[in-house]
């Protein structure tokens, strides 16, 4: 009896498990799968599984238009005068109205607790807007063939695709002009030959869909 | 009250031998996100850590148990706060704290010598800190004391661009914390008139331009707990003369304070009290910064320590990220009345790029020291 008990224990185990890479969005394997343990302690980073659900709450009920909002990352959130529970903020952007979003998902009860809302507050880019930054580089007439043509130099062979390209991104917020109130960022472009492309007077506005230099 | 029967209350108030730590600090965080170590001293620190998307490394409820002595928490949390990049000819200025987290590097076990690489990024090791101590017998070898120092160390790496950071958490067998960061990688390439340059390559065609890195700290202090944590600035009159007298400033309100060669600050808790009955406490000094300052549209640039009073979305010195909070460190500071404590550090570093500085660029380290005041009655180790 003791040993079918154990197996059937083992089993749900083993669904628990699926039912969690399932719900992983990140490339990192859930603590679960490893074996180590499910239930995370307090004050330990937020779980992939914990990640997914958190981003899946933080947007579920999102009452503000559909493709132009944008869940940036979620991040554990670290208050200590809420350290009993275990929260996540979830990082939107409206880049219909270039608001930043954020939303404190209480994971205990699955709940958004508090919602506060900024406009000219940029939080670092997401690995997604990197690559949409690039792709925008790439469709500018001069400089994405510059980009091509360097890329062509460098690796021997033609550009396929932004993912080709080694990519970070860096908020560019200055005090005044366009770029202080739209989600605007410059790319470090890393070749194959291990050069970078002299990007720093290159800024990417991704709320007006605009690529532009800088004069100085 | 005999003077035997004080001395004997106030050995109390530190406890002979370190007992386990307490069950709240066992439960903050489990492996692989908890470290307690040992070093070989008697020194313990106890510690989590973990990898943000925007700060990157941040280490929280860091413990400190001297040997034979009691734990006493010092940090809360403590974590990189920004990095910004202004060029000598005025552009570009990057401010390098994007999503660091997602820009750490995997970490090799060269890397990482003799030690734990905690998910593959954070490397948490020991190494050698040279002279913990020596004092000469005076020609008697049993009277010689001697003694090697090790130091636990919590580390990752961010490629940021050209260049990879190292950001190092120290942790001392003599209770000190140095926090710092490295910078090597590459250089940028980027050329400019000589005046804001130096020459690097074959001739006098490539000036590099000189650029500074302008490191923040935030660290959260809670002794024993967050009430009663106050900061005293300390300074030292008298130049030109003989004598040298202590003045304390104790800041009530949040404050903007710049460097001084011999000021130094310190989070106390008049509470807690060691041995001696002195209050314990952890001093932030020797930041050895360039004191970069930059222009108004900059002005968290223009103080080199930020006192000001905790509020959880103030998270990074410059662009910060949250709409419920001011945006830079500066507008943190507004003369709030300070009940618990949060320090902010910037270190600047003024690299003017040599030829020595091809790749890979060798690493260039800024920081500062963070060492126990008065923690323990006498030297624990």
């Amino acid at each position: 009896m003791r040993r079918r008990l154990v197996i059937a224990a083992a089993g749900l185990g083993a669904v628990l498990v699926c039912g969690t890479l399932l719900l992983v969005t990140s490339g990192e394997a859930p603590q679960a799968a490893q074996g180590v343990r499910e239930t995370p302690s307090q004050g330990d980073p937020l779980t992939p599984e914990e990640i997914a659900r958190a981003g899946e709450i933080a947007t579920a009920k999102n009452h503000l238009k559909s493709g132009q909002t944008e869940l940036l990352y979620v991040e554990r959130d670290d208050d200590k005068d809420a350290e009993q529970a275990r929260r996540a903020e979830a990082y939107i952007y409206d880049y219909s109205t270039d608001t930043l979003i954020v939303r404190t998902v209480d994971l205990g009860s699955s709940k958004v607790i508090e919602e506060t809302k900024g406009r000219g507050v940029q939080p670092p880019p997401s690995k997604r807007e990197e690559l949409r930054a690039a792709e925008l580089l790439l469709a500018d007439p001069k400089l994405g063939a510059g980009v091509r043509q360097s890329f062509r130099k460098a690796a021997g062979r033609e550009l396929a695709s932004p993912s080709d390209l080694a990519l970070r991104g860096l908020i560019f917020s200055p005090e005044r002009g366009r770029c202080a109130q739209h989600r605007c960022l410059r790319l470090f472009v890393r070749l194959p030959d291990g050069t970078f492309l002299d990007t720093s007077r290159i800024v990417i506005d991704l709320s007006a869909k605009r690529v532009h230099t800088l004069e100085w | 009250m005999s003077l035997f029967l004080r001395l004997m209350l106030a050995g109390l108030l530190i406890a002979p031998a370190a007992p386990p730590a307490p069950a709240r600090a066992a439960q903050a965080c489990s492996s692989p996100y908890l470290i307690d170590k040992t070093l070989p001293n008697g020194a313990r620190w106890r510690l989590c850590w973990e990898m943000r998307t925007i700060e990157g490394l941040t280490v929280t409820k860091v413990v400190y148990t001297p040997k034979g002595n009691r734990p006493i928490s010092v940090l809360r949390s403590a974590a990189l706060a920004q990095i910004h990049v202004p060029y000598d000819s005025g552009e570009p200025r990057y401010h390098d704290i994007g999503s660091l987290g997602s820009a750490v590097v995997a970490l090799t076990e060269a890397d990482c010598p003799g030690g734990e690489r905690a998910k593959g990024k954070v490397c948490l090791t020991t190494r050698p800190r040279g002279h913990a101590y020596l004092k000469d017998g005076w020609g008697d070898p049993d009277a010689r004391e001697s003694a090697q120092g090790q130091e636990l160390v919590v580390l990752a790496a961010y490629q940021v661009g050209w260049y990879t950071y190292i950001s190092e958490w120290v942790f001392g067998d003599d209770g000190s914390i140095t926090p710092r960061v490295g910078a090597t990688g590459s250089l940028a390439g980027t050329t400019t008139a000589p005046k804001h340059g130096w020459p690097i390559g074959v001739g006098r065609k490539h000036f590099e331009e000189s650029h500074s890195h302008n490191v923040f700290w935030r660290m959260d202090f809670d002794i024993q707990g967050k009430t009663h944590d106050v900061v005293e600035q300390y300074d030292f009159s008298g130049s030109g003369t003989k004598k040298r007298s202590m003045t304390k400033r104790t800041l009530k309100r949040e404050t903007k304070a710049v460097n001084g060669r011999m000021r130094w600050w310190r989070v106390v808790d008049p509470r807690v009290r060691n041995g001696d009955r002195h209050p314990v406490s952890w001093e932030i000094n020797n930041s050895d910064s360039a004191e970069y300052r930059g222009p108004s549209d900059e002005a968290f640039t223009h103080a080199d320590v930020y006192v000001t009073q905790y509020r959880a979305c103030e998270r990074l010195a410059s662009e910060n990220v949250s709409p419920r909070c001011r945006r830079s460190v500066d507008r943190y500071a507004n003369g709030e009345r300070v009940t618990d404590p949060v320090l902010w550090v910037n270190v600047g570093f003024h690299h003017v790029a040599r030829d020595e500085d091809a790749d890979p660029m060798p690493i260039h380290w800024q920081g500062f020291r963070i060492t126990p005041r008065d923690v323990t009655a006498t030297n624990p180790h």
